[in-house]
């Protein structure tokens, strides 16, 4: 490795020695002609300004090929215009050829910024004109050319109205290359965000540059010649190497980029959008997101197609998101982007954190899920265990106190009319304590769990509901409509507390319970004429009933104006009801 | 003498209901545990008066109380349950029996009431 370093820091000094004679041989050269003008001066500077800033980049940033391409582009400059100053046919031909095939150059090295690579078919096209006018038309042009001092190497076929009509089309195709070429700089400046709009300055002042250079050429053609108007082109030609320099010295695009992708995904952005800021902060436009698919045991596009990992030696590379060591999101680049590791690292860690984000949120819905459904279970359970003790209640104790009366009222009759009187009364009293035991549990099996809620179905218990309620109770439900066990139990005991509280507190005349299901949902509803101001939150039986409605996904809704009757509206998910009619059918076929 | 049978899950309302019946010269002809055997026992002992437990546990009483119905000749029927009237709700108030008289209220009055009304 070494070796290596030593052997291309030669070649970058010797590049730079010969891009300086060079330029000194240049002036030189000029100064011979004539006196020296500005002009020559600045052509000078553009040639050392890309050679000079070209080999410092390259020092700085190896693997990028804007340095070395800067370099290219400022020898070409340099030598093919040092080159027609000799007066060697092959030497001056040469130097003819170099001196517009530098212009390729340029286009390229503008519409591979910042990477020193073309990404996009339209950037490939517009170089691929530029190439096209400066390798086989400039070969063309330079069979017919005959230039004034006789020194064109393969004039072999001189024809001097050929070399016009040959000349004409390259300059007709170099402008419309160059407007091309703004375009498209344009339009990807008015993609990018603002950080990068700024970083992409110097670029855009070459695209002008280059604009200007062929209404320059046009001009010349036209016997035109406006040193100004060179002079302000050259001048933006050595500007614009240091420019470009300092932006990727500074790497403040990257940054920019980072922030941009920072806001993007904070945003949750969908895969596209965070494939495209990832491209963006890393100056990648090639650059792929694939996720780590457990169940398929790969990695998968976001649109679940089947991705395979590059290898390495294919100018790709990949940088991998871990958790916990295992591989979730593998970002797919361009592997000249590891020889700037901090930059990779700084986008890694902001997309780990959105990764992270989306992960925890996920965590947080699954729990929501789980609790949701422990919540319904807990219910049901409930419902279960109040059925299962009311069928205890009513096989056993129930069955004893029922069992215990008959004997005390058969004592009663057999010990006859003139029995003791005390006996008498004491086994009329005792049956009569029998009586009211029987009685209260019965209330308290029912409250419990309703039996004829199970046995007969929501319709069935809310009528015995409404019988021993003291108001008039009308009930407008399907008879035969038969739902859920929890469904039921829950509907049941709305209508019950309801009537409850208005037994208790409504003073109320008429009350009207209706139920219905519609597009999945069991609609309960229990409308009072009394005297209003319920309050949902005071007391624990419309909060026990809020509980359990919720406890299912379902709302409670309680409307009770002051003096306005009170409503009280529960909404059930569920499935469409069966009705008993359909349930005997099944049961006599089987 | 009128004949009754008695169909219910729980022996000790058998025995007590058994007793309390008999006392009131009734002729207890038989007694089942659930509405199969329940069935059967009408077939075979033609009683005058079923008293059928509601909750049984196969088939409920209702069912019951329909097939007896079309059994000919069909026995009167008495339902009873240790549960209140109002908590079988319409199931109860359209069914084709005789009456209902709750399990604790049971005595040959009631019976007696029912079968041969004034």
């Amino acid at each position: 490795m070494p070796r290596t370093t030593t052997t291309f820091t030669r070649v970058r000094v010797l590049l730079l020695i010969t891009a300086g004679a060079l330029g000194l041989g240049m002036l030189v050269g000029n100064a011979q002609l004539g006196p020296l003008d500005l002009g020559t001066v600045l052509e000078v500077l553009v040639g050392w300004s890309f050679v000079a800033c070209g080999i410092f980049l390259w020092a700085r940033r190896p693997a990028n090929r804007l340095g070395p391409l800067m370099t290219t582009v400022g020898m070409l400059w340099l030598l093919g215009r040092t080159m027609t100053l000799v007066l060697i046919p092959v030497v001056y031909t040469a130097g003819l050829w170099l001196t517009d095939l530098w212009a390729a150059g340029f286009a390229l090295f503008l519409l591979s910024f910042p990477t020193g690579r073309l990404t996009s078919r339209t950037d490939r096209a517009i170089v691929g004109i530029f190439l096209f006018v400066t390798v086989p038309l400039e070969f063309l042009w330079l069979l017919f050319l005959v230039p004034e001092n006789g020194l064109n190497v393969l004039g072999i076929a001189a024809n001097e109205s050929a070399a016009h009509v040959i000349d004409t089309i390259q300059r007709v195709m170099i402008s419309v290359g160059s407007v091309l070429l703004v375009i498209a700089l344009g339009r990807r400046w008015l993609r990018s965000s603002g950080p990068v709009r700024r970083q992409m300055a110097p670029v855009l002042a070459g695209a002008v540059a280059i604009l200007l250079q062929s209404v320059s050429w046009i001009l010349f053609s036209s016997g035109t010649s406006l040193e100004a108007l060179d002079d302000l082109i050259f001048l933006a030609q050595i500007a614009i190497p240091i420019a470009v320099l300092s932006v990727m010295l500074r790497s403040r695009m990257a940054r920019g980029g980072i922030a941009d992708l920072v806001v993007e995904l904070g945003q949750t952005p969908t895969p596209a959008r965070l494939r495209d800021a990832l491209s963006n902060a890393l100056g990648d436009p090639s650059l792929q997101v694939a996720y780590w698919a457990p169940i398929q045991d790969r990695f998968v596009a976001a649109t679940g197609e089947p991705m395979d990992l590059p290898d390495e030696g294919t100018g790709q590379a990949v940088t991998m998101l871990e958790r916990n060591g295992v591989p979730e999101t593998a970002i797919i680049h361009d592997a000249i982007l590891l020889e700037e590791p901090g930059l990779v690292a700084s986008v890694a860690s902001a997309m780990r954190l959105a990764v992270e984000n989306d992960r925890l949120t996920a965590e947080v819905e699954a729990q929501l899920t789980e609790v949701r459904a422990s919540r319904a279970r807990i219910v049901a359970a409930g419902d279960a265990e109040r059925q299962r003790i009311e069928r205890d209640l009513h096989d056993g104790a129930q069955q004893r106190l029922v069992a215990l009366t008959l004997a005390l009222r058969l004592a009663r009759t057999r010990l006859g009319d003139d029995a003791d009187p005390s006996v008498k009364l004491s086994l009329e009293q005792a049956s009569d304590e029998a009586k009211a035991a029987l009685s209260e549990l019965r209330e308290l099996a029912r409250g419990i769990h309703p039996q004829i809620l199970t046995e007969a179905g929501l319709h069935a218990a809310i009528e015995s509901l409404a019988v021993r309620t003291p108001a008039t109770v009308s009930v407008d439900m399907d008879p035969d409509a038969r739902f859920a066990p929890a469904v039921e139990a829950i509907a049941y005991f709305v209508v019950s507390e309801s009537l409850a509280n208005i037994a208790k507190y409504a003073e109320a005349g008429a009350v009207v319970v209706r139920a219905g299901w519609q597009d999945g949902v069991l609609t309960v509803e229990v409308a009072d004429d009394g005297r209003g101001g319920a309050d949902p939150h005071a007391g624990t039986g419309l909060r026990g009933l809020l509980d359990r409605v919720s406890a299912v996904d379902g709302t409670l809704e309680v409307v009770s104006p002051p003096g306005g009757g009170t409503r009280i509206v529960a909404r059930i998910p569920t499935a469409a009801p069966t009705h008993t009619a359909d349930r005997m059918t099944a049961r006599v076929a089987t | 003498m009128t004949t009754i049978l008695i169909i219910d899950d729980h022996a000790a309302f058998r025995v007590q209901a058994r007793a309390i019946l008999v006392a009131h010269g009734f002729s207890v002809i038989g007694e089942a545990v659930d509405g199969t055997s329940g069935l059967e026992a009408a077939r075979t002992l033609r009683p005058d008066v079923v008293l059928l437990d509601i909750g049984l546990p196969d088939v409920d009483g209702f069912e019951v109380a329909r097939e007896l119905a079309v059994t000919g000749p069909p026995p009167l029927v008495v339902l009873t349950s240790s549960r209140e009237a109002s908590e079988y709700g319409p199931r109860l108030t359209s069914s084709q029996v005789l009456g209902f008289i709750p399990k604790d209220e049971l005595s040959g009055a009631a019976i007696r009431a029912l079968v041969r009304p004034a």
